[in-house]
């Protein structure tokens, strides 16, 4: 018996041997933030001719479309930057991770990619983005989260673009009254998916419906739900005059379709993410096409925008027959968002993550020809408060076309959002 | 008075779609006492047949063709998996099915990728009117196949010789092999009929009050669950209670959900098996379930 | 607490020494057990494998480790119950949430300042933990008029309610759960180390960030874990269990209170779910209501399958196997034939995984009784057979996988 415990004694002294060797382990400190030979300051994912961007996808989960589009319209762009010399003398290159919507997953993707990426110009799922929120922070990683839920903000490093859910659906409630005949005292039903994305959603809507004497007819739904029929049963009861649609497409088709045939002749407005056009060749389409409306931050595929309809070109130059939806303009901005901030960091001769963030915060009004000027200096509040009402269209690339342009309400203006 | 009929009525209907899923696991469990974890797969590959041959060769063939390769599909599970399983416990073979369920739902989702396959049926977005009340046809056709295959079973579990040799083996497996009953034949049988069921039931998961098959379609088949054993696993009556039940407790929940805001938004997902655990604590084996005596 | 890293890496140094302590008894056992001298070297090269593989592995190694290892803890609970006891559960992930949550809750202070206000108890971060696992043994307890009733497979439908239940609570009561949005998890403290990434910690030349540290801290409680787990099996209760899973009315006859032994096995197992949840807690830094669907205790039920059922060993290879193989195929998604990058249309290594893991369930079945710890058993028995020709035997050939430090695959416990 002693001699056993002499034994692991030992081995334990030989581990601790090995492990004191391990100062010529990869791991070993030093070469943290190093300058190149051009001057400027690099950080993690910054070499002398590469410059690394992280991408956080769902491509084998619920949002796998969305997924799928923005992915390659990101690698579009870091082609095309490429082949304008890159940034900063460096070449972009994407490092793709799917994780399928699964938190444990996303965590153990960021904390691969995360020491070898300068910045995240996509990650999608606002509770992936939520789980790593902390460790974004610490990190000082630009990343900008596919999601628009009010709890991603007041936060430097993550930027979420456009405006948030709640503020598309006041704008959308201002709509209904404006342009749709719903007056005070009125009540409007609102259909959201549990989590921030609906929550977001329906803070915006009870805001709006508040002042303008509205009263909000709550339903509220799980993402794995799919007929919708008891829903409509109860708004009809509730005697609602439009109803509010926070819910994926396969929810907002069911809505619609059975809300109208059974004879519920009334408007639905849509968050951004209620809509994909693959609905339009189901057999929801016509009522689709009838009453439903979209609130976006992000102009359709189809505006008359002569930045879109490149993109729409070059996108289908690069990936014939596939879809154009809307994530094709949201990933293409946001890889664009990161390519200026990066730009920018070059000019300041700042590459590390710190100097990214920073040169991305400086720009108060950027333009980047994808719809409205985005505010990126306050962090507390969405880059934007104005959206478009777009329409159902099935000739129109993407499958929406623009109703109204983009404005903020007044009632958006005022709006203060709750952080975090 | 009318929201309330309306409820009760989508309850049923939806209701009707799960106990024809019930009804496939009790089949299984019957014949095999496997419960069959896989039967969401079962019921994603029925769909998916039917909605990819519908433009080509119509919707009746396609229906015909995707149930009955549906039926294939789980015979062949039956005679390639379960048949060679070598365990000791039926709950090992349990998990075995969810072996089963993961990869064959991972390839057939793969397959669907990102699109929603319109199913192409007759019946469309129309509706009947009952007076005030106002029911998809689609639903209504549900109710009635599935009454109707339930009644088929219980018709044929009593007077067929499959049906009795299904009896005799859900009663005593060695017993009935020793009466010259084939144990083999049986159980597959009963997994290509639980194969058909499902894809009569993916269809009507798929036509109008939802848009069509998608990669989530198999995630509804999750509340065939406390449908199934709410009624009893091992009884056919018990499959159609149980869907009722399940049906009519989410449709009445939902509707009633600014009512019951106490409980938390979203409790009609929650209710079905709310209501599950309360049958299973009065009843262990479910409603019309046999209780198991044994003899020492 | 002092910031140089001299006087903080001191009392980290005997880490490897304290695990190597709380290792010995039973190493003790083996060693009086069996009187061959391979079986502790076997042992000691394992632990010495383990306690050097966060100065070497990146963060992203160490972090899939730490989920295989929370994993372990989670999936010797299921093994007891389901392998051991013949119980299916699909509620496990719901006790993984019980026991997350209630650490957050214990161990947090009361936030303040926040626009919604979350509960906390602020206790020492140990008291929570430890009371964290009771919780989660009181809500299996809680469920024991169902547990100690039904059986196989009623069960598992049954518990399926826990996740669905466990889901709308984790939305809903906001107060202790933070609703969607999660909670901050603090970190663990234990005799004045903080397993976080500050205040920082250098050991050896190697920044020691929140995942080296609780590489140490999820060894031992994996090794404690399984300890007891394998005490409990070997032992009087153990012989009841699988007596209760091959012949209830036996057991019954035989004077083992069926229904008692039933429901006291979930509860054992119900803590070990929240003993994973703690430690999963611990390496994710943040609860979400996402993460505990039904989808995680499927993994678990595989888990065990692919390890094989039954044993304490096969139950934290199968955790191993499960929580590895993904991140492997993601990683080396460029190198490997027929796996193709994500997005560009093939199978994708996320899909690649899936279908390799269900496909290992149905395999294991068919072909390996007794899963990849019988494999590994019957490897060394042939290893040992064909040596035993020559007559002295040099050393046992096979070491266990590196991310597993835990008892190698033990002989087979059902007898």
């Amino acid at each position: 018996m002693g001699k056993f415990g002499i034994r692991t004694g030992t081995i334990t002294l030989a581990a601790l041997a090995l492990a004191a060797t391990a100062c010529g382990s990869g791991k070993a400190t030093g070469g943290e933030a190093a300058t190149g030979v051009d001057g400027v300051k690099t950080g993690p994912g910054v070499t002398a001719d590469k410059i690394t961007l992280g991408i956080l996808t769902d491509l084998t989960g619920p949002y796998a479309s969305f997924g799928k589009s923005l992915t390659q319209a990101q690698q579009l762009y870091f082609d095309q930057a490429n082949a304008a010399g890159g940034v900063c003398g460096r070449k972009l290159e994407g490092l793709v991770r799917d994780h399928g919507y699964d938190a444990q997953k996303a965590v153990a993707a960021y904390t691969e990619i995360a020491p070898k990426s300068a910045a995240i110009p996509q990650f999608i799922g606002s509770p992936m983005v939520t789980a790593l929120k902390q460790r974004i922070e610490t990190d000082k990683m630009l990343t900008l989260p596919m999601a628009w839920a009010t709890s991603l903000l007041g936060s430097p490093s993550i930027q979420v673009t456009g405006t948030t859910y709640d503020i598309d659906m006041i704008n959308g409630v201002d709509f209904l009254t404006k342009e749709k005949g719903i007056k005070s005292g009125d009540k409007i039903g609102h259909l959201y998916f549990e989590g921030d994305y609906g929550q977001s959603a329906l803070n915006g809507s009870k805001y709006a419906a508040g002042k303008l004497g509205l009263t909000i007819v709550e339903q509220k739904i799980k993402a794995t739900d799919q007929d919708m029929s008891a829903q409509v049963s109860a708004f009809k009861d509730a005697g609602v005059k439009a109803i509010m649609v926070s819910v994926g497409p396969r929810q907002a088709a069911s809505l619609v379709g059975v809300a109208v045939a059974k004879g519920m002749d009334i408007p639905f407005v849509g968050s951004n993410s209620a809509y994909s056009p693959q609905l339009l060749g189901t057999p929801a389409a016509p009522a689709l096409l009838k009453n439903f409306f979209v609130m976006t931050a992000a102009a359709p595929m189809s505006a008359p925008i002569p930045s879109i309809q490149k993109l729409v070109t070059d996108y289908q130059t690069k990936y014939p027959g596939q879809a154009v939806d809307s994530g094709v303009g949201a990933g293409y901005a946001a890889a664009l968002i990161v390519g200026d901030a990066l730009r920018r960091a070059c000019q300041d001769k700042d590459l590390s993550r710190q100097g990214i963030v920073d040169a991305h915060r400086s720009q108060s009004a950027w333009e980047g020809g994808f719809g409205q000027p985005m505010d990126f200096s306050r962090i507390d509040q969405p880059s934007s408060r104005a959206s478009y009402v777009v329409k159902p269209d099935k000739s129109a690339v993407g499958g929406t076309v623009i109703l109204k342009e983009a404005a903020s309400s007044a009632l958006a203006k005022e709006y203060h959002v709750p952080v975090g | 008075m009318i929201t309330f009929l309306e409820l009760l009525l989508n309850g049923i209907s939806i209701g009707a779609v799960y106990a024809l899923i019930a009804l496939g696991f009790v089949v299984i469990f019957k014949a095999t006492e496997v419960v069959n974890f896989a039967h969401a797969s079962l019921l994603l590959a029925g769909g998916y047949l039917v909605a990819r041959l519908q433009p080509v060769v119509g919707f009746w063939a396609a229906l015909l063709i995707g149930v009955a390769s549906a039926a294939v599909v789980g015979a062949l599970i039956e005679f390639l998996i379960i048949r060679r399983a070598n365990v000791g416990s039926q709950s090992v073979l349990a998990i075995v099915t969810i072996g089963v369920d993961i990869v064959l739902t991972t390839e057939l989702t793969r397959q669907i990728g990102t699109e929603i396959l319109a199913l192409g049926d007759p019946w469309g977005d129309s509706v009947v009117h009952l007076g005030q009340v106002t029911i998809a046809e689609t639903r209504i056709v549900a109710l009635f196949t599935a009454a109707a295959l339930i009644s088929m079973f219980l018709l044929a579990f009593k007077y067929t010789g499959w049906g009795i040799a299904m009896r005799a083996t859900a009663e005593d497996a060695e017993t009935a092999a020793l009466m010259g009953i084939r144990l083999g034949r049986v159980s597959l049988s009963a997994w290509a009929v639980a194969g058909a069921l499902a894809a009569v039931a993916a269809v009507f998961l798929c036509v109008f009050p939802t848009p069509g098959l998608d990669r989530g379609t198999s995630l509804a088949a999750i509340k065939a669950f406390p449908a199934a054993i709410l009624g009893g696993l091992d009884s056919t009556t018990g499959a159609l209670a149980g869907g009722l039940i399940v049906g009519v407790t989410e449709a009445l929940m939902t509707g009633y959900q600014n009512q019951l805001a106490f409980l938390g938004r979203g409790i009609g997902d929650v209710a079905p098996f709310l209501v599950m655990i309360v049958i299973l604590l009065l009843r262990p084996a479910g409603l019309f379930g046999t209780r198991e005596t044994a003899r020492v | 607490m002092s910031d140089t890293p001299e006087t903080i890496a001191t009392p980290d140094s005997t880490a490897p020494r304290e695990q190597a302590a709380a290792g010995r008894p039973a190493l003790l056992r083996l060693a009086s057990r069996r009187s061959s001298l391979a079986r502790p070297l076997l042992w000691a090269a394992a632990a010495a494998l383990a306690v050097a593989v966060p100065f070497y592995l990146e963060g992203f190694w160490l972090q899939t480790g730490l989920f295989a290892m929370s994993a372990a803890v989670g999936a010797i609970g299921i093994a007891l119950l389901t392998g051991s006891t013949g119980q299916l559960s699909m509620g496990h992930a719901f006790f993984l949430a019980v026991g997350a949550y209630s650490y957050v809750y214990f161990a947090d202070d009361p936030a303040a300042g926040a626009s919604h206000a979350l509960g906390g108890l602020g206790l020492p971060t140990p008291i929570a933990a430890v009371l964290a696992v009771v919780t989660a043994g009181v809500a299996g307890g809680l469920f024991s008029p169902i547990a100690g009733r039904l059986k196989g497979a009623y069960l598992g439908i049954a518990t399926l309610a826990l996740i669905f239940l466990g889901q709308h609570l984790l939305f809903n009561a906001e107060p202790v759960t933070g609703g969607y949005n999660g909670r901050a998890v603090p970190p663990m403290e234990l005799f004045g180390l903080v397993f976080a990434d500050s205040p920082s910690l250098v050991v050896f030349n190697v920044p020691f960030g929140s995942l080296e540290r609780l590489w140490f801290l999820g060894l031992l409680v994996v090794l404690g874990a399984a300890a007891f787990a394998r005490g409990v099996l070997r032992g009087r209760p153990g012989r009841a269990m699988n007596t209760i899973r091959d012949h209830e009315i036996a057991a019954g006859v035989m004077g083992v209170p069926v229904a008692r032994y039933r429901a006291g096995v979930f509860v054992l197992s119900s803590m070990y779910g929240g003993l994973a949840g703690v430690m999963l807690a611990l390496v994710f830094q943040r609860t979400v209501p996402d993460y505990f669907s039904v989808l995680l205790s499927l993994d678990y039920l595989a888990m065990i399958v692919i390890g094989g059922l039954g044993s304490i060993g096969g139950a934290i290879i199968g955790a191993v196997f499960v929580s590895v193989l993904p991140q492997l195929l993601t990683r080396y998604s460029d190198n490997l034939p027929l796996i193709a990058e994500p997005g560009s249309g093939g199978v994708s290594p996320a899909e690649a995984a899936r279908i390799l893991y269900g496909a290992a369930v149905v395999t294991v079945v068919l072909f390996l009784p007794g899963g990849l710890a019988g494999l590994f058993g019957r490897l060394r028995a042939m290893a040992a057979g064909r040596a035993a020709l020559f007559t002295r035997a040099p050393q046992a050939r096979l070491s266990p996988p590196p991310a597993s430090s835990s008892p190698s695959p033990s002989p087979d416990t059902r007898r």
